[in-house]
């Protein structure tokens, strides 16, 4: 890795063009992670449970496209929507499986979700061979604007984040299920109290916590590769974006999705690419040391 | 003039919207017993909370023998002598009543608390004067009946070697029986050991022959000081208790 | 839950006895089996250290922590490289790597240790995740890259001697942490599990017994992580900072019986051995997915593992004989 000193006339030359790519390349991005983490953070927030197998959720979603599409030719919707609905399935499996009967013990939750991870990849592996695979992108192709190139694939990726992310604002805060799904993150007990079933808004949560993650995982996949250990980074990207951002807030959860998603793409362009991780590391042990809560948090965990 | 042991100024704190406790302050003199008394939800229980920075507030300070003591995290303040009881107990559920109190005893040392794990005579003495048979001190806290419980918080904090102790709703949950008890053991204990009370209770009945003062909070302020008698019978009080 | 009984000095002498007729059982192994048998039982005995490492921290306190192969990795390429690269003799470069990985740790992880356990697993995680990364791109000149290093000095030659090895370290990282674990130290992890806002009320600062039982841990599955590699004689970023790596150390200590010392123990043995007897008649593909099917039926069915298992079993026996006399088998 060269010295810092030697990064100044790197980033003089690259002119104006390449800083605005990375800021594309960052918005593009971070719109991706924002959806990765959003699945997760409802289950930390509303379950009060850290999933490892959320990761899974991604694989599968991955996955599952990569065989409606790919294998048995099925249209792109149809292999979205398929994609969706077994991530759907496999969150509530992990509610009714894992979670409901060691509800007191969140440790054993941790524990049971990894196993569970472990498990899924080694079925992947049986099913489809350790050997990475590639995934057409969504929308092929790529376009200039001036300078700087846009990856069809990755913006597609960035709007069908932001759509969503909106609707699900909206659900939480204009419809009653969703106000109830807030409540409950904020205050289980005073929840429970005002009426609120939690069995329904638990379904709904892991349900919802499935499908987003395995919508994410199509778009993941597209924008890196298909193989077995593929549910480990996103889910670290995931917690970052919990830790940096805080607990019980979606704005926070976009806020430090940008965060992190910027400082990857600033450190592969302009460092390396293989460093993308660390300095998201550094970034989590700063804010763990200065500002536990997180930069939104409205509880410390 | 008696020293205050602990000064609560002008604290405010605020739970999202909600404000909890709104420029409160109230004092304990040592060797004093008072009572805190209000409705629910008037901010006792989290005036303890501060007290014990389990939480922090948003404005205002608390000192304890003259110092200001915001800064310091939890242990340092049991370790200065301030200790409290919980509304529901919270014993150590796999440890035996003898190693709940051992719990208290420890030091804050590494080096010292490896020496610690056989019966002491010192936790056994304890377990004794709070009211524990031999048989009792080995047995769990999943079968102690609610005294009982409430008996080991109170040998537990007791072993943290209190000059102050909060006491939180020590009497919900009790037969008339395990009140007595209960309160003949907080009577003599203050006697022993030099210690001063503050108490909450909602019991104002068993509260009376155990404070010397009270003070009043509503909605997280102040309404009203003084010995217990006056206090009950001033109009804002029962209004406050009791609608008008 | 493990029995507390050294009250009675003739409880002590038992176990004394035992822990030696184990060694000399095991010590005899050499004459009776042969050498390939004997490397299974070296794997075994690096598994429980990493086992048991994991359970003075993650068992006791209850902070899940995913970072054994983070230490052990790190450890183990400290070494690597300073005999390798630096030529510096073994004596020198393997406690260097210990206090290394010591330091490191405490830097990396002590602010989550601050914090309360659920972050503390995920960023142990996301540490072994990016090392493995690192390791294969910062100056792959020293680390070796993608391929690790090979060719490392060895400590001792010979399935025997690193069979003797392997096995007296085990058994000196048992002993010791058994006796911490025992003292009135494994008491305060015990009550940071059960209730930790509860004991810093006790006076305690629990974010100071944290870090000691986070050094335990860090410590000894540097030294096993040091030992490992140069038993070994290689070490490579796939090997080291691996999920299924972790996922054995971790399954290790479940199955035998967390918060016991001794269960990750048995734990390592019937897990190295089940996989070998396995070996012929599962292949490759298909370990994984029954090594995580059993895992997840044990833990969810007989979540207090075998040792517990065992231990209730011989209470019953000696329940059973004793009938008509007044037992207590809940004691302490």
């Amino acid at each position: 890795m060269n010295s810092l000193l030697e990064l100044i006339p790197s980033i003089v030359n690259l002119g104006i063009s390449m800083i605005i790519q990375v800021v594309l390349q960052g918005f593009l991005i971070s719109g991706l992670y924002a959806l990765i983490a959003v699945g997760f953070t409802l289950i930390f927030s509303v379950g009060r449970v850290m999933n490892l197998a959320y990761g899974i959720y991604i694989m599968l979603g991955g996955y599952t496209y990569y065989t409606l599409f790919q294998v048995l030719e099925f249209s792109k919707v149809i292999s979205l929507l398929g994609a969706v609905m077994v991530g759907i399935l496999f969150g509530i499996i992990t509610y009714y499986g894992i979670v409901k009967r060691l509800l007191n013990n969140p440790i054993a939750v941790e524990i049971s979700t990894l196993i569970l991870a472990v498990v899924m990849q080694a079925v992947i592996i049986l099913l489809f061979s350790p050997a990475p695979k590639a995934i057409w992108p969504i929308i092929s192709g790529t376009t200039r604007v001036g300078d700087i190139l846009v990856t069809w694939n990755i913006f597609f990726a960035m709007v069908t984040s932001w759509v969503v992310l909106g609707a699900l604002l909206v659900f939480i805060k204009k419809t009653q299920l969703g106000r109830a799904i807030m409540a409950v993150s904020m205050d289980p007990k005073g929840a429970l109290l005002s009426g609120v079933d939690p069995e329904r808004i638990n379904i709904l949560v892991w349900g919802l916590s499935g499908a987003l993650g395995a919508l994410a995982g199509v778009f993941f996949a597209s924008y890196t590769q298909l193989d077995p250990t593929m549910w480990v980074t996103p889910l670290i990207t995931a917690v970052a974006v919990v830790i940096i951002g805080g607990v019980g807030s979606i704005i926070g959860s976009l806020v430090a999705a940008h965060i992190v998603g910027f400082m990857e793409t600033i450190t592969t362009t302009l460092i390396a690419p293989e460093l993308r991780g660390v300095f998201t590391l550094i970034l989590i042990i700063l804010i763990l040391v200065v500002l536990p809560k997180g930069l939104f948090g409205k509880a410390e965990l | 003039m008696t020293a205050k042991l602990l000064e609560f100024k002008s604290i405010t704190k605020t739970f999202g919207g909600i404000c909890a406790l709104l420029n409160l302050s109230f004092h304990v003199d040592e060797g004093e017993s008072l009572g805190l008394i209000g409705p629910n939800g008037a901010g006792k229980t989290t005036s303890f909370n501060l007290i014990m920075r389990e939480l922090k507030q948003d404005k205002g300070e608390i000192y304890f023998k003259g110092h200001e003591i915001s800064n310091f995290p939890t242990h340092e303040r049991v370790k200065m002598g301030i200790s409290r009881t919980y509304q529901i107990p919270r014993p150590f559920n796999e440890m035996t009543v003898t190693k709940n109190i051992r719990i208290g005893l420890m030091p804050d040392e590494i080096l010292r608390v490896m020496n610690m794990n056989s019966d002491s005579k010192k936790e056994i003495d304890i377990a004794k004067n709070i009211g524990f048979s031999e048989k009792q001190r080995l047995v769990f806290p999943n079968e102690l009946p609610m005294g009982d419980l409430r008996r080991l918080e109170l040998a537990r904090t007791i072993a943290t070697n209190p000059k102050l102790l909060l006491l939180d709703e020590v009497f919900a949950g009790l037969t008339a029986g395990e009140i007595t008890e209960l309160s003949n053991l907080l009577k003599k204990k203050r006697v022993e050991d030099g210690l001063t009370y503050i108490i909450v209770s909602h019991d104002l009945k068993s509260l009376a022959p155990l404070v010397d003062r009270v003070v009043v909070v509503n909605f997280g302020e102040v309404i009203a000081e003084g010995a217990f008698e006056e206090v009950i019978a001033d109009k804002h009080v029962k209004k406050a208790y009791l609608g008008t | 839950m493990v029995k507390q009984n050294y009250k009675n000095g003739g409880v002590l002498k038992k176990s004394i006895i035992w822990w030696l007729l184990f060694a000399v059982l095991m010590s005899s192994l050499p004459m009776a089996f042969s050498l390939g048998t004997l490397r299974i039982f070296i794997f075994a005995n690096f598994i429980a250290i990493f086992a048991m490492s994991w359970d003075i921290l993650s068992g006791y306190t209850g902070y899940v922590s995913f970072g054994q192969p983070f230490f052990i990795g790190i450890a183990g390429y400290a070494s690597a490289i300073l005999t390798s690269h630096y030529a510096l003799p073994l004596y020198v470069s393997m406690p260097v790597a210990v206090v290394l990985t010591m330091v490191a740790g405490t830097l990396f992880f002590l602010p989550a240790l601050r914090t309360k356990g659920t972050y503390f697993a995920m960023v142990t995680l996301a540490f072994m995740e990016v090392t493995y990364h690192l390791v294969q791109v910062v100056k792959p000149g020293i680390t070796g890259g993608s391929r690790g290093i090979t060719g490392l000095p060895l400590l001792v030659t010979g399935a025997v001697a690193n069979y003797y090895l392997s096995f007296f370290s085990m058994l000196l990282v048992a002993i010791c942490l058994l006796a911490i674990g025992k003292s009135g130290i494994g008491t305060v992890f015990d009550a940071i599990r059960m209730d930790e806002d509860a004991v810093k009320s006790s006076g305690l600062n629990t974010t100071k017994f944290k870090l000691f039982a986070f050094m335990l841990s860090a410590s000894v599955a540097g030294i096993g992580g040091v030992l490992y590699t140069h038993y070994l004689g290689s070490i490579s970023p796939r090997g080291m900072f691996d999920i299924n790596f972790l996922f054995t150390i971790l399954i290790a200590a479940l199955i035998g019986g967390e918060r016991s010392i001794i269960g990750p123990i048995i734990g390592a043995y019937f897990l190295t051995f089940l996989l070998e007897l396995l070996r012929p008649y599962i292949p490759g593909s298909w370990r994984y997915l029954f090594y995580g099917m059993t895992a997840l039926v044990v833990y969810n069915y007989f979540p207090k593992g075998l040792y517990t298992m065992i231990t209730a079993a011989g209470d019953r026996i000696r329940s059973g004989m004793k009938r008509g006399e007044q037992y207590d088998s809940k004691a302490s």
